[in-house]
């Protein structure tokens, strides 16, 4: 992971980004925040869990740090490390001490990913005594009220060789997402792939709708949130909505021919 | 092509074919390719027999309108073959007159068969939504709202694509009876009281599809231009039906219903002056017996479930509104009530609330399912099913009449019998040393199941061995080593920097590269109760005879143990192979040893296997369920007290590090497993024969780093 030194003003997001609420999840952040806990978000893929803590980031108006987390990741990476620079050290703080230091919110995302031993250095951020001990430097900061520590975590199917530690889980405020029902994915899809035809995304919801009933018998996971918006993009740019779905949902579903088909002509009975 | 060939073939020659403009103008319609063909084979068999020759050439151009170029060829192989056999008849009538050959040779090529388009159609199907359908083979195409049944083979199109789509159509037709409301209870009813039965039901099928069709072209629009592209088998056939339709336009309106169309039957009925039309070719027989057969099974059962599903889920209200006591119920309870919900969107599950008294309930996925099936028979949730929510007994009610039976066994007490508590929901505490478990040995077979399993499956057994030492095989870079093969800079640079300003400099500082450690123990409990008797018996241990083999190349460490038994009082695991064993000879025939025996009672067992788990050393540890269905015992060990004391169960386990995953083939699955193992801990199976190859994959997939 290249480390940079992270100027915090430029991760303030201005311009509100566009998020569909579903539930409570915006208030019940809000809320953590005010009380200083940290907050797990938890579901499958392309559910909007990005999207939803860029939108807390720009509606708390504080920056946002976001670690794309990668099975590599050590516990430096994420606190800090001295770098050698013209025969002198010094000490770049990772992004996590970064956010830290300045008060921002840091987006651990798809935690589960990173070594098992990264999850320890959060764990005293987790607790009321909110520390984060900087071994290299001697250092303990107290990290400031506005500080916020958010991770997501998709529980789906997995490796049991990557679950998250319950002593991980238990310290977190969990906000669970799923699909949004067929009004609300609509209007997304129709937000996101901007002059979409209201029929055509009402057409794809409903596609995506029949995709999820194969969940667990046949598919994984139905298509997401995400895989509808980027067939919408096709469709816009002029690809067939048939082979929109095929190129952009059927096939990152599944592998299995029989189920590819099924996906196919679902597909091609809504539109 | 020569001159001479052209003359040769087309010449005056009397054992050439005779020259006729006819002849002339049909060979030279065809392409150019196609002559060639021809004239070599004309040569060809020439030299063997000029009157099989000169009946080849006569007929070829013919052929060739009918097949392609590989059906032209079989059709003149096989007369060679023929002759060959010296059946020299049939090779001269093969030539002359190929009428027979070329209608057999379409029948075998263009037709479809349900073996290649069912695990499709079940896909499909499922997608579509609602209850769901199981396709099933049968002679011929219907539904009686549980399956839908489609016939061996289609073939009324030239090409299997075309007949693929007919198999498809005729199963969203059904589908569409089912969702629809063509079944409704109410429906049902009235078409039971019409006399006259067979000739009501050929007009209700009609109407009905006039019906169908329109809710079709509403909700799935690809599908109505599937239907009117191939519904009909002529222009004269689809004008019937338009004729028919533009009389009907009222069971077009979205607001129609079957009864709207039982309505119409009268009007119909006396078909002397105008003919009903035709059938399309993706309707099928309506069978209303059996419709009422498979409904009035389902209603009781689906009855039944929601009574007891509402008084488990009222008990637990009423605890927490109580506290802990567990009292008979008093009679100022409240009342459940269903309410269309506000939210029509819903993408799936029934669009209705449930009410508590004037609290909204969170309602389980089962009973999700269970009214939205409900719904699709009524159209609603009927009055009567909130009312008189059973009282299912209280476990130890049902205990004192089960000895009177005289089906207790009598407890195996010995040395090797061990306690375990189990998990009282109701009471919210645990049963201490309630169950009674012994670990028997499973009886060695020596039969020839295990050589039978390894022939059958010896290319699957090949490719799953591969795919598990890609597993194995998998090199990592490990960074941050104190020895290695190459520098690790960043480590290194990091090092440096620590040294300079003035700390201790780390060793760690090196990349080398190594195959990944495994250190993983896994116990396979397998279900041996009574249900799994036959078929799922024998996939099961096809799937330990396969995995034992694959996990020999992983060197996992594994141990198989089955678990039956009868009430709490004898509880029985059954030792195949222990974590310390070789994959003898012993064990593999005990795996073929496996038999059915008794009842399911989940939690004890998985409490006695995740202790011998527990004892194994590995850093992961896993246990694989193999089962066919709830959890469920003789007792009152059942419905929510077993699901909940499996789960419990469960949740012990994991605060001791286990992981434990569940493969069943229980459709009806989704309803529990959740509940018990965790989202994403499961996986359901529709077909048997595939268990082997999934558990393999599944075990690979779980244990990849
Ligand atoms: N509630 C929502 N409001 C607005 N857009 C949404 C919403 N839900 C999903 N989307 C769309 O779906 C896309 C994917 O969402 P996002 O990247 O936030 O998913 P994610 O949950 O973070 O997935 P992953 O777990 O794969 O990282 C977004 O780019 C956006 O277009
Ligand atoms: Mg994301």
């Amino acid at each position: 992971m290249s480390i940079q030194a992270i100027r915090t003003e430029e991760n303030l997001i201005t311009k509100e980004p566009y998020y569909e609420p579903v539930g409570n999840e915006v208030e019940v952040f809000a809320a953590a925040y005010r009380n200083q806990l940290p907050v797990l978000l938890k579901g499958p893929t392309g559910c909007g869990k990005t999207r939803f803590i860029e939108y807390m980031s720009w509606y708390l108006q504080r920056p946002m740090i976001t670690v794309a987390c990668h099975d590599d990741l050590t516990a430096s990476d994420l606190i800090g490390r001295y770098l050698v620079k013209g025969g002198e050290t010094v000490w770049v703080d990772g992004p996590l001490t970064s956010a830290a230091r300045n008060g921002c919110i840091c987006y651990l995302d798809e935690i589960v990913e990173a070594r098992k031993d990264t999850s320890v250095v959060i764990h005293p951020l987790c607790d009321d005594r909110r520390l984060l001990p900087i071994e290299k430097l001697g250092e303990l900061i107290q990290v400031p009220d506005t500080f916020c520590l958010a991770i997501s975590y998709n529980p789906g199917y997995q490796s049991v060789m990557k679950d998250l530690k319950q002593s991980t889980k238990q310290r977190f405020v969990a906000l669970e997402f799923d699909y949004p029902n067929a009004d609300k994915e609509q209007t997304i899809v129709e937000r996101e792939a901007e002059g979409i035809d209201s029929t055509i995304a009402a057409q794809l919801v409903k596609f995506g709708d029949m995709t999820r009933n194969l969940k667990g018998v046949g598919l994984e996971e139905g298509a997401s949130t995400r895989l509808l918006v980027n067939a919408a993009k096709l469709i816009l740019d002029g690809i067939p909505p048939v082979v929109a779905t095929d190129s952009a949902v059927a096939l990152a579903l599944t592998d299995d021919v029989d189920m590819l088909k099924a996906v196919h002509e679902l597909s091609r009975s809504v539109f | 092509m020569s001159e001479d060939q052209l003359a040769n073939l087309l010449g005056e020659d009397p054992d050439q074919p005779a020259y006729n403009a006819a002849f002339a103008e049909s060979f030279a319609a065809l392409n150019l390719d196609d002559q060639k063909f021809i004239v070599k084979w004309f040569e060809i068999v020439g030299e063997t027999d000029a009157a099989l020759a000169a009946e080849f050439v006569n007929s070829a151009p013919g052929v060739f309108d009918e097949l392609d170029h590989t059906g032209v060829e079989a059709w003149l192989m096989s007369a060679l073959q023929a002759f060959d056999d010296e059946d020299l008849d049939k090779a001269h009538r093969l030539l002359a007159e190929p009428a027979e050959f070329i209608a057999n040779y379409i029948y075998m090529h263009s037709r479809c068969t349900f073996e290649s388009v069912s695990q499709f159609v079940q896909h499909f199907v499922i997608g579509l939504g609602g209850r769901e359908l199981i396709i099933t083979k049968f002679h011929e195409a219907y539904t009686d709202t549980e399956k839908i049944f489609l016939p061996d083979h289609i073939k009324d199109y030239p090409g299997p694509d075309l007949n693929f789509s007919v198999y498809k159509l005729t199963a969203v037709h059904l589908w569409a009876q089912a969702r629809y409301g063509t079944w409704r209870f109410q429906v049902v009813e009235t078409l039971g009281r019409i006399s006259n039965n067979a000739d009501a039901m050929a007009v209700f099928n009609r109407l009905e599809c006039v019906r169908l069709d329109a809710c079709i072209g509403r909700e799935l629009p690809g599908i109505y231009r599937q239907f009117e592209a191939l519904g009909y088998v002529s222009d004269e056939h689809k004008q019937a039906w338009q004729d028919f339709r533009d009389e009907l336009s009222g069971l077009e309106e979205p607001t129609a219903t079957a009864l709207d169309s039982i309505a119409l039957i009268e009007q119909y009925l006396d078909n002397s002056k105008r003919p009903l039309p035709v059938l399309k070719r993706y309707q099928a027989k309506m069978d209303l017996a059996a419709v009422r057969k498979a409904m009035t099974a389902r209603i009781n059962r689906e009855k039944e479930a929601v009574q007891e599903a509402l008084g488990e889920l009222q008990r637990a209200i009423q605890q927490v509104i109580k506290g802990d006591d567990i009292e008979p119920l008093d009679d100022e309870e409240g009342r459940f009530t269903i309410v269309d919900a506000d939210d029509q969107s819903r993408g799936d599950g029934p669009n209705v609330d449930l009410y508590y008294d004037d609290e909204l309930i969170q309602m389980t996925p089962e009973i999700e399912d269970l009214m939205e099936s409900i719904i699709q028979d009524f159209g609603e949730i009927p009055e009567q099913y909130m009312d008189g929510v059973a009282r299912v007994p209280y476990a130890s009610d049902q205990e004192a009449d089960l000895g009177e039976e005289g089906f207790i066994p009598d407890p195996v007490q010995s040395a090797d019998t061990i306690r375990y508590r189990e998990w009282d929901y109701m009471r919210e505490r645990f049963r201490e040393g309630y169950c009674l478990m012994t670990e028997l040995d499973v009886p060695p077979v020596d039969d020839n199941f295990v050589e039978v399993t390894l022939e059958k499956y010896r290319g699957l057994l090949k490719s799953i061995k591969k795919t598990f030492e890609v597993v194995l095989g998998e090199s990592k870079l490990l960074r941050r080593q104190s020895q290695g093969d190459d520098i690790d800079i960043d480590a290194l640079v990091e090092a440096q920097a620590d040294f300079v300003s003035g700390q201790e400099m780390s060793d760690y500082v090196y990349t080398r590269y190594r195959n990944r450690e495994r250190s993983v123990a896994v116990m396979f409990m397998v279900d041996m109760s009574g249900s799994t008797h036959g078929w799922i018996n024998d996939a099961e241990r096809e799937s330990l005879i396969l995995l034992s083999e694959a996990l020999e190349t992983l060197g996992d460490r594994y141990a198989i143990y089955g678990f039956s038994g009868k009430t709490n009082k004898r509880c029985e695991t059954y030792r195949v192979k222990r974590f310390d064993e070789s994959y003898s000879s012993m064990v593999r025939q005990r795996i073929s040893g496996i038999r059915s025996k008794g009842f399911t009672r989940m939690g004890v067992a998985i409490r006695h296997l995740g202790h011998l788990l527990n004892m194994s050393r590995a850093r992961t540890k896993i246990l694989i369920t193999l089962s066919d269905g709830r959890p469920e015992d003789y007792d009152a060990y059942r419905g929510r007290y077993a699901v909940e004391d499996t789960r419990h169960a469960l949740q012990e386990l994991r605060h001791e590090g286990i992981h434990s995953f569940c493969i069943t083939i229980d459709k009806e699955a989704q309803d529990y497993l959740p509940h018990m193992y965790g989202a994403g801990n499961y996986a359901v199976i529709h077909e048997v024969q595939k268990l082997p190859v999934k558990v393999a994959d599944i075990y690979r997939r779980l244990t990849t780093l």
